[in-house]
């Protein structure tokens, strides 16, 4: 048992404890540590000024992605390695993304640009040669206000692979592994006691090393917080929308970040991440693929999970209609046992589950399409990329000989939790598949739904594009398949 | 060494960038003792401040003060032009969030505690939000104005074709990444240092010494850089200056204000919303004849700078057009919120979209192509070349722009090409345009066309550069770098610009109009020649000869690559650092002052005329979009851009402007909404829901190019202004938007306001393309608030 966060930065050794440990580690770079390369604008994940590169043990190596401080807790950087912009001058020699970015002029204010650096640089570790769509993708997550960009992709474009050192190479792994190894294991509970207005509230931390501990101490903390990417509830808390006392880190639980499929199934383990999902998919399961490229930041998913996206119960969750029209199926964990539920059973209300508090979800599975089986996805949100949906649907057709034999409908943003159109689903069975069928199909969508109207878009709209996504929908697989 | 002048030499910062290493203000170390300072505002968004409570907040760890406008020692009224806003609401509460209460404290746990302790009450009254809703209540800032020219009423009645609706436009949110910041330096007796995150050190330093009733000459404002600014940080850093320099004056510490960009976009003024009636007589050919444009902007709680941006969407309401017979009022409306401020174009943008909405309209109802009628109005070389305000289009090439523009970017072809697209059965639709623009560079207020610099050099040969203007990312230094290295003939790395410092540089104009290069690049300039006057009389003399039978010739002098030479002897040289080292020796100043008023320019706010303007800036835009009709989702497939920014002082950086100005620009026509709770609090109040253009909005195919201009023979090195011009380029985009909507607008005039998100495109798709024709009461306004949304308008028909 530990009561520190171990962590190095850039190449050097932390223990953290106490207070220290329950602060955005953006926080702790910059007041702590007086490292102020890495800043901070949103404080919620939406715009990657803050973005590092956080190296994680895989396989017996660091592998390093990139990911965003300002929504990501000391607390979860347990047995890390941590690489900001003052790392990457290693040496005093610039990388050489730092020096093409001052060659064309891809900073003006220059208040984004640590960000994209890192951002740039963390590209050079998994592919040598980039295209420009690889490096737009790559930097998603960032935003800049003063270049439109253009400057920012000519100079990554620019980059000759054979200059970029990679980040092993700059920080040597075999001592931090070392080290890792021989701490992975350990639990860790630490806490520290806050006053806040006059009042004394003890803040407690546990990671704990098996899944049996995890469950003890959630039944003993039922209110506790789980947080493994943490990429909604660090934004809730950073807000000051909700202020769990006691966090329960699953970092150092292992065994959860499976991918497999086992017959009838394809079987995702809990801490399963964006970015390895995005990477599965994209054979398995390409039109959720697509949904994914949309999901928010490369940041983001390269640290949120499957389950989190599950437990959050969003009604805009971008995952879910697609889990909803798979008809997914949830395990879920606790002392006293295991048990499966239908995801469309999952959601009772607006963040109201079916999970009780002493649960964990440990696994989700679903079976793969069939061959009369097609199934299309539908994210509409106000900007394409880095944003929360307005609208979200899935729909799973089987269609034999020009007739509708079944169909699942799910929308997301149309109420509170993410529906099925069980109405709209029952008129379209039995019925020619044409351009009429799916026009009426809209005008009963409508009905069925109770939208409101909020910051993203007017419930108006919301209800117009719940009859139009049925329209898309025909035209969509028509065009794949002439009808 | 070649002139550094039109070379891409690097941002002057780019190193700081690229590494961390550049300072913004929370990243200064903080000092002992400093202390960090917050305020808390109206809870509503219109009331009268009953009581306020904040006892249970001082018992906090760490509180150190709170305070109210009872505290402060001077002023608490100031405004740039009506001095009508307070910094602490004394009684009235005019905007959500209006500061009330200062809290200074040990650290941020401390402060977040306190706030949720004071407890305000408010008595509310009814709010006002809308333009809509001020004029019947009759309440404005400051005056309406007029500029007109001709009969505009004649004009109406002998046209063949009228054209009359009203245009509604939103505002914008700056998204400067770095949020408003000061920190306050309190020094010996009155002394006060305040660096600041400003494009308007001299203001800072003047609302500071009010507030504390001191001499001006008591307080140093300082700004080395911003994180962004974009005309946000003109009048609108002033509130956290005080905060810091009040919180610092009581405490006798270092105090610092660092607004969370939440608080940031809750309570600092935007872009003004637009509402236009406009009318608009034209020919068959699609010549206009006249036209009324009656601008009303909803200018928030105080007037801020918004007369002045009134009267600059006056000035602009033409944009490169000839109008004879022209009449254009302007009204600022006092509304419930935060008082709205610069924003790149200074309200050039609001009015120019109107001219350019009228021209689409006036092409779909005489089916031509609105490229036709645009090249038809523009401004003339020899004639039609007088605006409505008197001054004349001169040295502007405008109709070669739009010449070689439509070749480059095969703007025929592609007119023809996506009328085809449309014909077509899909569920995509396309759009094309071409706008134009035509910005006015100066100061419209004559008093603040003008700069002053200081520069020094060393014994080394190194030279300090000092200036009036800040550094908001858009490259001032680096081209004020580049202009003092070739008035010395020295490598721009031996030259350094300072921070801006109110020390050094005193009763400067804010940095804004695009002016920052002209007014300060001119005064460092004038300063470089007076020091160089001394050098090369010292060289004269030290190059003249009696041996080779040379006089002194001063004329013959040349400094060039880091060396002084006399032409009639060009091998024999020295060291610009021995010339200085020998100029120090002999008792010559190494130091000047320069100074630059912008010749000529002078406009009478009464009569509507005169030339307020030294040059325009010119450009066009094409763009083509693609939507999807069942979504409303909206994608830009091509921008082509060409623009006569003269001869550039810096290629690199000015292209930079360019690119990032037509971006933002595109930010506010498509996806930047700021949407209300109908208590005026904004809800799209962080990046989460309020979308700046992403990596991924960018073009598929993205040409931006500069035309010669040899007429242009004015302004520092021939250069022109580049800050904002560009900005108004992006309208191309929106005006694309309405051209695709004509093809589903059946024979009806399409309506299409700011911004084009693909809510407003799907609902203008669905009005024109369903059966059931629409038939609610309009309930259009130029702000968007949450009870508002689910209304539906009535579709209008063009009267003739």
């Amino acid at each position: 048992m530990r009561d520190y966060i171990l962590l190095y930065i850039n190449g050097k050794r932390y223990q953290v404890s106490g207070e220290q440990i329950f602060q955005p580690f953006s926080d702790f770079l910059r007041h702590e540590q007086g490292l102020t390369g890495t800043k901070v604008v949103c404080a919620e994940g939406d715009c990657g000024a803050c973005t590092a590169l956080l190296g994680t043990v895989k396989n017996h190596e660091l592998i390093y992605e990139i990911f965003n401080t300002c929504i990501y807790y000391v607390y979860q950087l347990d047995c890390q390695h941590v690489v900001t912009i003052e790392g990457l001058k290693a040496n005093g020699h610039l990388h050489a993304v730092q020096q093409s970015m001052i060659d064309h002029f891809s900073s003006q204010c220059g208040y984004c640009t640590p960000g994209f650096v890192v951002a740039a640089a963390g590209m050079f570790e998994k592919k040598n040669v980039l295209s420009e769509q690889d490096v737009r993708y790559g930097l998603t997550g960032n935003l800049c206000r003063c270049t439109g960009y253009q400057p920012i992709i000519q100079a990554v474009l620019a980059v000759a692979p054979d200059t970029v050192p990679s980040i092993a190479e700059c920080f040597p792994s075999s001592a931090m592994l070392q080290d890792f190894e021989q701490h992975t294991t350990d639990s860790i509970a630490a806490h520290y006691e806050e006053t806040i207005t006059g009042k004394s509230v003890i803040k407690k931390f546990f990671n704990p090393a098996t899944l049996q501990e995890i469950l003890d101490c959630k039944k003993q903390y039922p209110a506790a917080a789980f947080v493994a990417g943490g990429t909604d509830i660090s934004v809730q808390m950073n807000k000051g929308k909700v202020h769990p006392d006691t966090i329960i880190s699953l970092s150092n639980l292992p065994n959860l970040d499976f991918i497999k499929r086992q017959e009838e199934y394809v079987r995702i383990g809990p801490k399963v991440c964006w970015a390895e999902l995005e990477h599965f998919c994209k054979n398995t399961f390409p039109e959720w693929h697509k949904t994914l490229t949309v999901f928010g930041s490369p940041q983001i998913r390269n640290v949120g999970t499957i389950a989190g996206n599950i437990a959050n119960a969003s009604p805009v969750g971008d995952s879910l209609p697609f889990l909803f029209v798979m008809n997914a199926e949830v395990e879920l964990s606790s002392v006293h046992g295991k048990r499966w539920v239908d995801i469309n059973d999952f959601y009772h209300g607006y963040k109201n589950t079916e999970m009780t508090k002493e649960e964990l979800i440990t696994e989700i599975r679903l079976a793969p399409l069939n061959a009369v089986q097609k199934m299309k996805l539908y994210k509409v949100s106000k900007r394409k990329d880095l944003d929360i949906a307005i609208f979200t649907a899935g729909i799973l057709l089987e269609e034999m000989d020009g007739v509708i034999q079944n169909i699942r409908i799910a929308y997301g943003g149309v109420g509170p939790v993410v529906l099925r159109l069980l109405e709209t689903e029952a008129f379209l069975k039995k019925k020619q598949f044409c351009l009429e069928t799916f026009r009426e199909a809209g005008k009963l969508a409508r009905g069925e739904i109770t939208p409101i109207s909020d910051v993203r878009a007017s419930a108006e709209y919301r209800l117009q594009l719940s009859e139009n996504i049925l329209l898309q929908f025909y035209y969509d697989v028509c065009e794949e398949q002439p009808c | 060494m070649m002139a550094a002048i039109g070379k891409k030499i690097p941002h002057d910062s780019a190193l700081g960038h690229v590494t961390g290493e550049a300072l913004y203000i929370d990243d200064i170390p903080f000092g002992k003792n400093e202390l960090v300072v917050d305020f808390v505002g109206s809870p509503c968004a219109h009331g009268k401040i009953k009581s306020i409570d904040f006892e249970k907040a001082k018992q906090i760890e760490g509180i150190v003060g709170i305070y109210t406008h009872q505290d402060i020692p001077g002023h608490n009224l100031f405004g740039p032009i009506i001095v009508d806003e307070y910094f602490l609401a004394e009684e009235l509460c005019e905007y959500l969030g209006q500061p009330i209460v200062i809290i200074a404290a040990k650290n941020w746990k401390a402060v977040k505690q306190a706030k949720q302790l004071v407890n305000i009450q408010i008595e509310a009254y009814e709010p006002v939000f809308s333009i809509e809703q001020a004029c019947k209540k009759n309440q404005y800032l400051g005056e309406t104005r007029q500029i007109k020219r001709g009969n505009v009423q004649n004009a109406f009645k002998k046209s063949e074709c009228v054209l009359e609706d009203t245009f509604y436009s939103n505002g914008q949110d700056h998204f400067y990444l770095e949020s408003q910041a000061a920190i306050a330096y309190p020094g010996e007796t009155n002394e006060l240092t305040i660096i600041s995150s400003t494009q308007n050190p001299t203001e800072t330093q003047q609302v500071v010494a009010e507030l504390l009733d001191i001499g001006q000459h008591e307080v140093v404002s300082i700004c080395k850089r911003m994180g962004g600014a974009f005309g946000g940080k003109e009048t609108q850093a002033a509130i956290p200056a005080m905060m810091a320099a009040l919180a610092a004056y009581h405490t006798k510490c270092p105090a610092r204000v660092v607004y969370t960009k939440d608080d940031d976009m809750k309570i600092t003024g935007k872009r003004h919303p637009y509402q236009t009636h406009y009318k608009a007589a034209f020919t068959r050919e699609g010549q206009i004849t006249g036209l009324r444009v009656d601008f009303y902007s909803n200018g928030g709680a105080f007037a801020d700078l918004s007369t002045a941006i009134m009267e600059r969407s006056m000035l602009h309401a033409e944009n490169a057009y000839y109008i004879p017979h022209i009449e254009i009022n302007g009204t600022v409306c006092k509304t419930n919120f935060p008082p709205n401020t610069a924003f790149r174009g200074f309200g050039g943008p609001q009015s120019m979209a109107v001219i350019e909405n009228i021209i689409e309209e006036i092409s779909i109802y005489l089916k031509k192509d609105a490229y036709d009628i645009r090249t038809l109005n523009c401004y003339g070389v020899k004639k039609n070349n007088v605006t409505p305000y008197g001054q004349i289009v001169k040295n502007t090439i405008l109709p070669e722009i739009f010449e070689e523009l439509s070749q480059t970017a095969d703007y025929k072809q592609r007119y023809a090409a996506v009328k085809h697209f449309n014909q077509q059965k899909s569920t995509k639709l396309k759009g094309i345009a071409m706008t134009p623009i035509k910005f006015g560079i100066s100061f419209t207020t004559k008093f603040l066309n003008q700069g002053n610099a200081l520069v020094n050099i060393y014994k080394d040969g190194t030279v300090q550069v000092s200036t009036g203007g800040t550094e908001m990312g858009q490259g001032l230094n680096t081209k004020i770098r580049q202009i003092v290295a070739d008035e010395f003939g020295i490598d721009h790395n031996h030259v350094k610009l300072m921070p801006t410092s109110t020390e050094k540089n005193n009763n400067t104009s804010p940095t804004a109009a695009s002016a920052g290069t002209d007014l300060n690049g001119l005064a460092a300039m004038d300063a470089c020649q007076k020091i160089r006057a001394g050098l090369i009389g010292l060289a004269s003399r030290h190059f003249a000869s009696v041996n080779e039978g040379l006089a002194p010739a001063p004329e013959c002098i040349r400094l060039e690559g880091g060396y002084v030479f006399d032409e009639r002897l060009p091998h024999k040289k020295l060291k610009f650092s021995e010339l200085i080292m020998a100029a120090y020796q002999e008792r010559i100043s190494l130091g000047a002052r320069g100074f630059y008023t912008t010749p000529g320019v002078d406009f009478n706010r009464e009569t509507g005329k005169g030339n307020p303007f030294f040059y325009y800036t010119t450009g066009c835009c094409v763009a083509e979009v693609l939507i999807e009709r069942l979504t409303g989702n909206l994608t830009i497939e091509r921008i082509d851009l060409l623009m006569d920014i003269g001869e550039s002082i810096n290629p690199g950086i000015d292209r930079g402007q360019i690119e990032g100005g037509l971006i933002q620009g595109i930010g506010w026509l498509t996806n930047e909404e700021l949407r209300y709770q109908d208590n005026g609090a904004l809800l799209s109040y962080s990046p989460t829901t309020y979308k700046i253009p992403n990596i991924q909005d960018l073009p598929k195919i993205f040409h931006v190019n500069t035309i010669k201009n040899p007429h242009h023979t004015i302004n520092v090195r021939r250069s022109k202004a580049v800050g904002e011009p560009p900005f108004m380029l992006s309208l191309s985009v929106w005006a694309a938007v309405k051209n695709a909507l004509s093809y589903v607008a059946d024979n009806q005039i399409p309506k299409l306001r700011i911004p084009a998100t693909s809510e407003e495109i799907l609902r203008r798709i669905t009005q024109y393309t369903s059966k059931a024709q629409t038939d609610l009461e309009s309930a259009e306004s130029e702000i968007s608030l949450l009870s508002s949304l689910t209304n539906t308008e009535k579709t209008r028909v063009l009267p003739v």
